[in-house]
């Protein structure tokens, strides 16, 4: 184990899949000499050069589409999007090329595709660049959605994305980044299989299912309700898709309580869909309609107090999990 | 001159494209094909002659208009006609209908549904070529008129200029986007005026002139595989039907296309080809036997092929390795 | 090394016994074999033998208690033996002493409030306290909800389970089966269980208690007032049983008199020959014939359908001190007269004597109870379930009777008697049926000889 940065995981994972394989490359802006600017893809110019550090003008659409040429064509691009808003600028090319290449073609493709980088509030960027937009991806088939919310998981999960023969969006999230240092496995082979949730706390009472940023805060909501003698089992799924269904319907299944946790939007949030989900197989297990914890329906807002008044606080994870217990 | 091999070899695909267009609409007249196809009719002296140039470790990217490409750069017509008519045994087992037509094994990466979607996939394929260090190959992007307004067509010359790819941007400009004409498309009078901007050479032929097209290509194959970059290729020519089977047309006159007809491609390259000498009538009428006999057996084949089994329906949309 | 000895099970349906009597003291020594206490179940009482030598170190539960069987209720071992580790598994039972079972019900979480609502207001429940309260054989109807919109959720159902009072099985089977609600029922038992001993003797009864306290309350006549005892296991097994008999069949019945004038011959032959036959024995043997001819009297009802025997089980009514059982002669139509009449010998003083087994008194497909012996001239008696029918004997009189003589003449004679009942479920027998089996019943008593 290593202590260090997220954006030092995320690097360290690139510069050792780049070693043992020689078609794994970087496609981004400003990957070149700054690394990145929140310093993900720090150091790699220095040691794998221009060649294979592609350092790109800000044509998002230009570059996911070349990067899509190129993994069906042979190599393995890990494509870096500064901001995950700007998928948006690419989502033709993300949703209709990408996500539909390999089943329109009939299967004769591969697709060995990651784009990742970091979304969400905490960067005072206001509407265009604190989103957080893994669930509009999670409606078009044909994408793998990873969601790590440790450095440890990030790495292992991002290993399996770039070996992964298949388009993968790998959503980092910037508080993460900004969440000091970290505890990081240092075995160069260590992976986490996609579709397998991760239990970050036991508990019996309300199963809380988040993600990145919002699995940590569901452990400090749920130390809160400890002291009231509410017990959370706090579930992270780590993949949307796939996703381990069935790790949280085992968990609902005990509890009897549902409560999502996200920062994107409640309103068609992946929230909704895990409760439907759940709710298709194990209804009758549930003492209550699930409660989903999201966003405020409004783009965020520049000043912080009021990006705080739409993005979900530990207070409301609190006050979902009591509500759900009727408490 | 071109040689003999390659004359023949475009009169051939140039044919089959022919045949198997007007196939095709009779198969849609006859609802044997549903949805809409998008006919290259009036079209094949450009995919012929530019795959003439290729091999299968060359790519190309295609359009909804893709027929044409897919058959030139050596598409089994029986496998291709199936696919049209949504067949298990067609190229993507009747997922891609018309319009997503792909031969990864021939290099045909795929025609598009979306008006410029494949061109930076081709940028893409042409970057893989070049960090793979396969210097002898390339990568041709057909794209349309229309496609030259899209965003992502900018986005993809520049970064295939900055980056020296092995690409050819092959515009086929048939004078309309859908029913826009070019004068309302594009701001100058030649879309090629757009390559200096990019530090690009271009070339701007009659897309109905097989020597023309061979003589720019000629170079263009030689610029690109020479490491200095990406080549524009302008393709004038024309489409003898509508955008799709359906369209009304109204933007255009019967006379147009009627003049758009006397400058058909394929009657005039045979004439070219008796005139030079390259062909006799004999070797000529051997290769429309055997066109029409291959086209003949691809129906048959096409007609005769099952129906995909709904169960299998969800395969595919990931690799399960 | 300290022994336990325990509630032992003694027959299949056992579940639980009352400790009647401890025959040895706490501190006494007994050796193997000898009887330490004496336990009642719902069928009998019975003597239980100690199982092992040495000092009754403790009585774990006192006389009065009902324990589940194979719980501990004594330890025997050497004085100063350490035998706390033993006792730890008698926590609940050690911390209730017989005395204060009777507070302990006051001690039961306070009652559930009931839900007001109307016949066939929808009730809102959750799918989870649905499924518990479905596994748990919970009625939730009259259950208040506390769900954020009144909906009952899991905790209302927990809540209501712990606010309704420990049941044992037994109690929980017999409240079901005569529909009583075990809310509000006072348990006797340890830890103030409910037991069969506090059930209502049946659920209308219960509905009407609220009058009871009035009664009580009338002044005591002359000083005279009224006892209150508890009833036996066997009281309460027969007031169960003849209530759910009276509440769950069509019961009517038809009457005959037959001239058992050469019954009393043949019963006589068999005298001098050395063999002892009771009239009951014929009766039995006459009446398996019967069952034979007409296998509807020998079905039951389960259902919708109706169970016919392929055997003939009768039981006959014993009366015991303190009550009656039916103890069974099995295949009764296949071992003959000297059969039934060795086999009902032995059973009788096996019950006298407190010693039946529980496959003694169960499988009976018909009964005959005869009270002729208290001068009865004939009387109705209840049908013993599952069985469908049961047949009445009076006593054995001279009667004048009419008869018509070889002339032809009609004149009276005196006969010997007896009138028959048979009591029989109408809703598989019909009245002609049940009639036609008195006239074969009749046949074969007339002519006995068909009954050897």
């Amino acid at each position: 184990m290593s202590e260090m940065l997220f954006t030092a995981a995320i690097a360290r994972t690139i510069a050792e899949e780049m070693r043992r394989d020689p078609s794994v490359f970087v496609m981004g802006e400003d990957v070149g000499v700054i690394g990145g600017i929140y310093g993900a893809s720090k150091g790699l110019l220095e040691e794998f050069g221009r060649e294979r550090i592609r350092q790109t003008p800000i044509s998002e659409a230009g570059f996911v589409g070349a990067g899509l040429g190129a993994a069906c064509t042979g190599m393995r691009p890990i494509v870096e999007l500064m901001y995950m808003d700007f998928t948006f600028v690419a989502m033709d090319q993300i949703l209709n090329q990408v996500a539909k290449t390999r089943y329109v073609f009939g299967g004769k493709a591969k697709i060995p595709l990651v784009i990742r980088g970091q979304q969400g509030v905490g960067g005072g960027n206001a509407a265009t660049h604190s989103q957080s937009v893994e669930s509009l991806f999670l409606n078009i088939p044909g994408l793998k959605i990873a969601v790590p919310s440790t450095a440890a998981d990030a790495v292992g999960l991002l290993r399996t994305a770039i070996r992964d023969d298949n388009p993968v969006l790998f959503f980092e999230h910037k508080k993460l980044y900004k969440g000091g240092k970290w505890e990081v496995p240092d075995d160069p082979e260590y992976m986490i299989p996609f579709g397998k949730a991760d239990i970050k706390r036991q508990g019996t009472d309300v199963t809380v299912v988040a993600t990145q940023f919002y699995v940590g805060e569901a452990l400090k909501a749920a130390e809160e309700l400890a002291k009231e003698g509410i017990s959370v089992e706090v579930v992270d799924p780590r993949t949307l898709y796939p996703l381990d269904i069935d790790t949280i319907c085992e968990s609902v299944k005990k509890t009897g309580h549902l409560v999502t946790v996200h920062e994107a939007c409640a309103v068609g949030g992946w929230g909704s869909e895990i409760e439907s989900q759940v709710m298709d197989r194990v209804f009758r297990y549930m003492d209550a309609a699930p409660i989903r914890v999201g966003a405020k329906q409004c783009p965020l807002p520049f000043n912080p107090n009021l990006e705080k008044a739409v993005v979900p606080q530990i207070p409301d994870i609190v006050a979902a999990c009591k509500r759900v217990l009727s408490k | 001159m071109i040689t003999k091999e390659r004359a023949l070899w475009i009169y051939e695909k140039m044919l089959e494209i022919r045949q198997f267009e007007e196939t095709a609409w009779d198969l849609f007249c006859a609802n044997k094909i549903h949805g809409s196809v998008h006919l290259y009719l009036g079209e094949e002296a450009v995919a012929a002659s530019v795959c003439s140039f290729m091999t299968d470790e060359d790519y190309i990217t295609s359009t909804h208009r893709g027929h044409g490409h897919c058959v030139a750069k050596g598409g089994d017509l029986g496998k291709t006609l199936a696919e049209m008519m949504g067949r298990d045994t067609g190229y993507c087992r009747g997922r891609s209908g018309s319009m997503h037509i792909a031969d990864f094994s021939k290099g045909n990466l795929g025609a598009n549904a979306i008006v410029g979607g494949g061109i930076p996939i081709a940028t893409g394929a042409a970057l893989s070529q070049k960090m793979q260090g396969k210097k002898d190959n390339f990568t041709v992007a057909f794209f349309g008129d229309g496609a030259c307004s899209q965003g992502v067509t900018h986005e993809s010359m520049n970064l295939a200029a900055l980056w020296k790819l092995p690409i050819i941007f092959c515009i086929e400009n048939n004078g309309y986007a859908i029913s826009l004409p070019l004068e309302d498309n594009i701001p100058t009078d030649n879309i090629t005026d757009r390559a200096a901007g990019y530090g690009m050479p271009s070339f701007s032929v009659d897309g109905n002139d097989v020597e023309a097209i061979c003589e720019a290509m000629e170079q263009a194959v030689a610029h690109v595989t020479s490491g200095q970059g990406p080549v524009m290729l302008e393709c004038k020519t024309g489409r003898w039907m509508g955008h799709w089977t359906g369209d009304p047309e109204l933007y255009r006159t019967r006379q147009e296309v009627e003049e758009l007809k006397a400058r058909e491609p394929i009657q005039r390259f045979r004439a070219r080809m008796l005139e030079t000498g390259i062909a006799d009538e004999e070797t000529i009428c051997a290769i429309e036997a055997k066109v029409t006999k291959a086209m003949a057996d691809a129906l048959d084949f096409a007609m005769n092929s099952p129906e995909p089994d709904p169960a299998h329906v969800t395969d595919d949309v990931f690799y399960e390795g | 090394m300290a022994k336990k000895v325990i509630m032992p099970k003694q027959g299949l349906q056992m579940t639980e016994g009352t400790i009647m009597q401890w025959l040895v003291a706490e501190g006494g020594t007994v050796e193997k074999g000898q009887p330490l206490f004496e336990m009642e179940t719902d069928k009998l009482t019975i003597t239980m033998d100690a199982e092992a030598s040495g000092t009754l170190l403790k009585i774990v539960r006192p006389v009065g208690d009902t324990v589940p069987i194979t719980e501990l209720i004594a330890v025997i071992g050497e004085p100063g033996e350490d035998i706390s580790a033993l006792l730890g598994d008698a926590a609940p039972a050690a911390a209730a002493p017989a005395e204060s079972a009777p507070a302990a019900p006051a001690e039961a979480p306070a009652a559930a409030p009931v839900a007001e609502r109307a016949p066939g207001e929808r009730i809102f429940i959750s799918p989870r306290a649905r499924m518990i309260a479905e596994e748990k054989g919970i009625d939730y109807s009259k259950i208040v909800g506390t769900g954020n919109d009144g909906s009952i959720i899991e905790r209302d159902i927990l809540a209501y389970e712990a606010s309704q009072p420990a049941v044992t099985p037994l109690a929980a089977n017999v409240a079901k089966a005569n529909g009583i609600d075990l809310a509000g029922i006072a348990g006797s038992g340890a830890n103030g269980k409910i037991t069969t001993a506090d059930l209502p003797v049946s659920a209308p009864a219960a509905a009407e208690a609220p009058a009871a306290p009035a009664a009580a309350e009338t002044p005591a006549q002359m000083g005279r007032g009224t006892r209150t005892e508890r009833m036996s296991g066997m009281r309460r097994a027969i007031s169960n049983n003849m209530l759910a008999s009276k509440n769950t069949n069509a019961q009517t019945n038809h009457r005959m008199s037959v001239d058992m004038t050469a019954a009393i011959a043949l019963r006589s032959q068999y005298k001098a020959l050395g063999i002892k036959v009771s009239y009951n024995d014929i009766i039995v043997r006459a009446c398996a014939k019967a069952l034979q001819d007409m296998p509807i009297i020998n079905a039951s009802v389960d259902g919708n359908n109706i169970v016919y025997h392929d055997y003939v089980n009768v039981g006959t009514a014993v009366s015991v001190p303190g009550g009656l059982i039916v103890p069974v002669i099995r295949d009764a139509d296949i071992i003959g007269l000297s059969g039934i009449a060795a086999k009902s010998t032995e059973l009788i003083e096996k019950a006298r004597d407190g010693k039946l087994t529980d496959s003694d008194y169960h499988g009976g497909t018909f009964t005959v109870s005869s009270l002729g012996m208290f001068d009865l001239d004939d009387f109705v008696a209840i049908i013993n379930p599952p069985e469908s029918a049961i047949l009445a004997v009076g006593k054995i009189a001279k009667t004048p009777v009419v008869v018509t003589n070889e002339d032809g003449e009609d004149e009276i004679a005196i006969k010997s008697m007896c009138n028959l009942c048979l009591s029989y479920d109408h809703r598989i027998i019909d009245g002609a049926e049940a009639a036609k089996f008195l006239q074969k019943l009749k046949n074969y008593l007339q002519n006995p000889v068909l009954l050897i």
